[in-house]
């Protein structure tokens, strides 16, 4: 049978592309982040609350969908088919940093809930089906290094839950505000049968991520 | 055919035991590990807390052989499953055994408080997770799910599944969080934390609690029934509302229930765990879920009121607590509850009280709008 | 006072990510939960951290929050009452 590619997204500080196709820019680091949102997306001003991994997972995952046509469902309906699986090795890292630092002087102890809440990676995945309306599965796990392998193993793992026709799968990490990667594709449920294949899939975007 | 999950061996770590069965007798006893702070470290706002004793914990390390330069997050899942394992009798180091970590913060406490002789890279959660697989020789790399409050629900489903993928034929189960001036602080910003005992369910609630714990299940694989714990079923749904408030309706509550409910024989459900903070929103959120699966009867209990909130051990530890519960024909009694607080009138006691059956569904919600719930069945 | 009306317009605007509205856009008696500005419960706690950091007064009960936070005008009057920097 023959596969078809799956679509994807990959981007970090100085690098964004979309099936292969890299997207002009002029800004990088957080500042890329916000140019591609005006650009391509400008209409969640939540955008602007984020901390840097959901702000890398959501434009990710935004991009990926204007490639592919998908349209948001009616503010009314809401969709279980389709799980959000993410992996990463950062974690909250970044937030955690940042939220760290509200905390960390006694003269100046200040702690923000506004940080604090994103010292969960799973909050990217969170915030991914708020503005698409999913309520289906979200899933963060994380893993020593990106691999593919692992990766497929266990999206193929989340079709298990029979509700779930699809997962919006991806990488997400960052360790610093300007230092982020992420990549973003759709699995369908075919396409997680042939664990080996899928895994040869999500090495190409993790390759493309290692060499920008 | 579908594989059967069977839990095959468990063990709990907290301030009330070092084992499963300490622990269990010590709840059904009425005991509890919280205890009021006027401040720690920078922290001068008063809170409750279930705290380890990190004594304790190195002892039970010496006499673990677990040796080693460890954080204490290390430690506590060490300790938990070390004790594990070893009931289980497998042999770890194989590669058809797969290990499974749930934890929201980690290693987090070194970003504040470095350690030395341990590197720093040891605050990514995966290098953590490998100083525990490697100590039992495990080839392979260890899985963390870091999905909130909700994560060790999910670890046990993800072990489920990766079990009936054929791949493997036992998965190591573990849970812990060590509750840092981080985890506190934030808690406390969101102002979040009652200074009292948490009261579940009750008019007078004002916050949740925060507790330590590490909580290890062994699952094993099999193709034929055996008789024990069996894990059926479980799933993980999004309220796709709020990123730290649940859904006013507790949308994605009732549509985990729904889903296990579809396994679920309801004549033989003993009770169900609830997720049961003492929160003004999560324990209303939770009476909505079970009004609208058709739970209201069914009894509930929560074990918040004994340990605190144990975020990453908390869906193993207080699903081992259950099983205990149920070959015990207890539903463990609320502590902290005193008179409903919530619209529905969930069926919730102060009391120990007697149950039939030989299920029981372990529910929870977190962070990020996630709610996950798990189907537990004894057959003997 | 529309001096320091306009300082905490400005302030609230950095310490809740209120990217693109400018001081003017905010009319003062106008609502700043539920519509108007749209914020939330986290909005909310991060504004009591502004009144301690910025002007000295602590809230310890959020409830009390809502009320304190309902306009522009409503919350310059409190701190002006009760500030200590």
């Amino acid at each position: 049978m023959e596969r078809r590619e799956l679509d994807y997204v990959v981007l970090n500080q100085v690098y964004v592309s979309v099936n292969g196709r890299e997207l002009e820019h002029e800004a990088s680091g957080n500042a890329l982040l916000t140019e591609l949102y005006r650009n391509h997306i400008a209409d969640w001003p939540k955008f602007f609350k984020m901390d840097t991994l959901s702000k890398a997972g959501f434009v990710a995952s935004e991009l990926l969908f204007k490639e592919i046509g998908e349209c948001r469902p009616g503010s009314e309906e809401f969709i279980q088919a389709r799980a959000v699986v993410l992996f990463g090795v950062t974690a909250s890292l970044c937030a955690d940093r940042n939220y760290q630092e509200t905390i960390q002087d006694k003269d100046n102890y200040y702690p923000s809930p506004a940080l604090f809440v994103y010292t969960l990676p799973n909050i990217v995945t969170g915030e991914i089906a708020i503005r698409n309306h999913w309520r289906g599965e979200t899933s963060f796990y994380v893993l020593e290094t990106p691999d593919a392998a692992q990766m497929a193993f266990h999206l193929a793992c989340a079709f298990q839950d029979q509700v779930t026709d699809s997962i919006l799968a991806g990488w997400v990490d960052s360790s610093r505000n300007d230092d982020f990667q992420a990549f973003m594709t759709v699995v369908r449920r075919e396409d997680a049968a042939d664990t080996e294949w899928l895994a040869g899939q999500l090495k190409q975007m993790i390759n493309i991520l290692n060499n920008k | 055919m579908v594989r059967l999950i069977r839990c095959i061996a468990d063990n709990v770590v907290s301030p009330l035991g070092l084992d499963s069965r300490s622990n269990y007798d010590s709840v059904r006893a009425g005991k509890s590990g919280l205890a009021r702070y006027e401040s720690m470290g920078n922290i001068s706002t008063p809170f409750v807390l279930s705290r380890v004793d990190r004594v304790a914990i190195d002892a039970l390390c010496g006499k673990l052989g677990i040796k080693g330069n460890y954080t204490f997050f290390e430690k506590f899942l060490l300790c938990s499953s070390v004790q594990a394992v070893r009931e289980a009798g497998i042999d770890a180091s194989s590669e058809r055994v797969l290990f499974i970590v749930s934890t929201t913060k980690g290693n987090t406490s070194l970003l504040g408080q470095p350690q030395e002789g341990v590197s720093d890279e040891r605050v990514l959660l995966g290098k953590a997770a490998r100083e525990v697989s490697r100590f039992f020789g495990n080839p392979g790399s260890p899985l963390v799910v870091c999905n909130a409050c909700i994560s060790g629900v999910c670890a046990q489903i993800e072990a489920m599944r990766a079990l009936r993928s054929g791949r493997y034929d036992y998965a190591v189960v573990i849970g812990a969080d060590e509750q840092s001036p981080f985890i506190i602080s934030g808690f406390l910003s969101f102002k979040a934390i009652s200074d009292e005992p948490c009261r579940p369910f009750d008019k007078e609630r004002k916050g949740l609690n925060l507790g330590e714990c590490a909580a290890t299940v062994v699952l094993e694989a099999s193709d034929e029934i055996k008789g024990g714990w069996e894990l059926v079923c479980g799933a993980i749904r999004n309220d796709a509302n709020h990123i730290s408030g649940p859904s006013r309706t507790g949308e994605g509550s009732y549509q985990a229930l729904m889903e296990v409910l579809k396994e679920c024989r309801r004549d033989e459900l003993a009770f169900v765990n609830v997720h049961g903070t003492a929160t003004a929103y999560n324990d209303e959120m939770e009476s909505i879920a079970l009004y609208r699966a058709g739970l209201i009867d069914v009894p509930v209990t929560g074990l918040k009121g004994y340990y605190g909130h144990t975020m990453g051990a908390a869906g193993i530890m207080e699903s081992i607590l259950s099983m205990y519960a149920v070959r015990d024909n207890t539903v463990l009694a609320t502590r902290g509850y005193r008179e409903q607080g919530v619209t529905y009138p969930v069926s919730v006691s102060s009391e120990v009280r007697e149950c039939r059956g030989s299920e029981f569904i372990k529910l929870l919600s977190g962070f990020g709008g996630s709610n996950a719930s798990l189907l537990y069945r004894l057959v003997e | 006072m529309e001096e320091m009306i306009l300082k905490l317009k400005q302030e609230i605007i950095e310490v809740l990510n209120l990217e693109d509205i400018k001081p003017e856009d905010i009319d003062n008696d106008a609502p700043l939960f539920g519509e108007g500005l749209g914020l939330d419960s986290i909005d909310a706690l991060e504004l009591i951290v502004l009144m301690e950091k910025n002007y000295g007064i602590k809230l310890q009960d959020p409830a009390k929050g809502k009320e304190i936070f309902k306009s522009i005008n409503v919350m310059a009057d409190f701190i002006q009452k009760n500030r200590t920097r």
